[in-house]
């Protein structure tokens, strides 16, 4: 029976150290193969929402009177201010990977719980607008039930339900995606705060970060594309 | 590397001192930071504008000039392997055939078969 050595990568002062899986070569071999494998899962989400755009255009352009008056429903502000929150996330997300592979604990943390912060208030932004959606029954599919003037408003676009849906489900599909990345974070900082990443051990921060980015890569389209319509 | 694994003797704890990652400057960050702010301002202004179906074009190409700067920098792909590059920019490229031949498909209907029909129609609705 052979074993290998126990191979640690570099551990800075008031750190955990990091013990290579014993089925990699080394540290780097780890390191790359991890991230490989994510950017094959990242590759599988622009798969998924690329689906739904493809779906998007499709109908846009076969019913843009429909897709101009359902995004007149949805607030410019809300949407603006949610753009920058994501943004601003991405931003202070980028900025913890950098002091994570710095070693630098405090910072990293620091930048992780802003992150957090502004995916929550994504989301309390998110809870005002569809609450207001589901009060004027401005629902997907067969929910569509709109109330008031906004069954006036609809009465002669064909095929009303149809912004809607895309609305609710592309949305709806980010919106998972927001709150799976809030777990993904709050854990970052848990593990975090016990010193386990550092400069030789940054695969999970920089990871987590890579999915966050897609997050706000995906709002950066359906921004536009819900809001703004064209 | 492999030299100082086979000499290691069993047990015995290693420093692994390959682990390379490249770290971006906090100012490149800032940048890029204010760059998508400003562009953000761009995308809605530009909206309040009616340019026809060319509203879309403008749209996606302010949309995808901020996704570029997320993944380059943000993401690092500027300094990522070839392998990875490959493996998410090879999405896209999936992702712009899927694209094309479904807007090829709707784009013809009725064209080539005059029987076909020239609207995608949604779900019937239920009630």
């Amino acid at each position: 029976m052979s074993h290998g050595p126990i191979v640690q990568t570099p551990t800075p002062e008031g750190f955990r150290p990091h013990v290579v899986a014993h089925h990699f070569h080394d540290a780097n071999q780890e390191f790359h193969s991890v991230k490989l494998g994510f950017w094959l899962f990242l590759a599988t989400e622009v798969m998924l929402f690329g689906g739904v755009f493809a779906a998007y255009f499709i109908f846009h352009g076969q019913y843009p009177e429909t897709f101009v008056k359902g995004g007149e429903q949805l607030s410019v502000p809300m949407g603006s201010l949610n753009t920058v929150i994501l943004l601003t996330s991405s931003w202070t997300m980028a900025m913890g990977v950098r002091a994570c592979q710095l070693s630098q604990k405090k910072q990293m943390l620091g930048f992780l719980w802003v992150t957090l912060l502004c995916a929550g208030g994504f989301l309390v932004v998110k809870y005002f607008e569809y609450t207001a959606k589901i009060e004027h029954g401005l629902l997907p599919g067969s929910f569509w039930h709109p109330h008031g003037h906004y069954a006036e408003e609809f009465a002669n676009v064909e095929w009303p339900n149809l912004f809607f849906s895309f609305y609710w489900t592309m949305t709806g599909i980010h919106g998972v995606h927001v709150i799976l990345g809030m777990l993904a974070i709050s854990w970052l900082i848990w593990q975090g705060g016990k010193g386990r990443f550092h400069s030789g051990f940054s695969a999970p921060v920089d990871l987590i970060g890579l999915y966050w980015h897609i997050v706000d890569l995906i709002w950066i389209f359906l921004f536009p594309l819900l809001y703004l319509v064209p | 590397m492999s030299d100082a694994h086979a000499h290691a003797e069993h047990g015995e704890v290693q420093i692994d001192k390959s682990l390379h990652a490249h770290v971006c400057s906090a100012g490149t960050f800032l940048k890029v930071y204010v760059a998508l702010l400003i562009l953000t301002v761009l995308t809605v202004g530009v909206a309040q504008f009616h340019f026809g179906s060319a509203n879309l074009l403008i749209a996606m190409a302010i949309a995808s000039v901020k996704a570029g700067c997320v993944m380059a920098i943000f993401m690092h792909l500027r300094w990522d392997t070839a392998i990875n590059n490959i493996a998410f920019l090879g999405s896209l490229l999936f992702l712009g055939l899927l694209f094309l031949f479904t807007m090829a498909d709707f784009a013809t209907r009725g064209s080539i078969d005059p029987t076909m029909s020239q609207h995608a129609e949604p779900p019937a609705q239920t009630d």
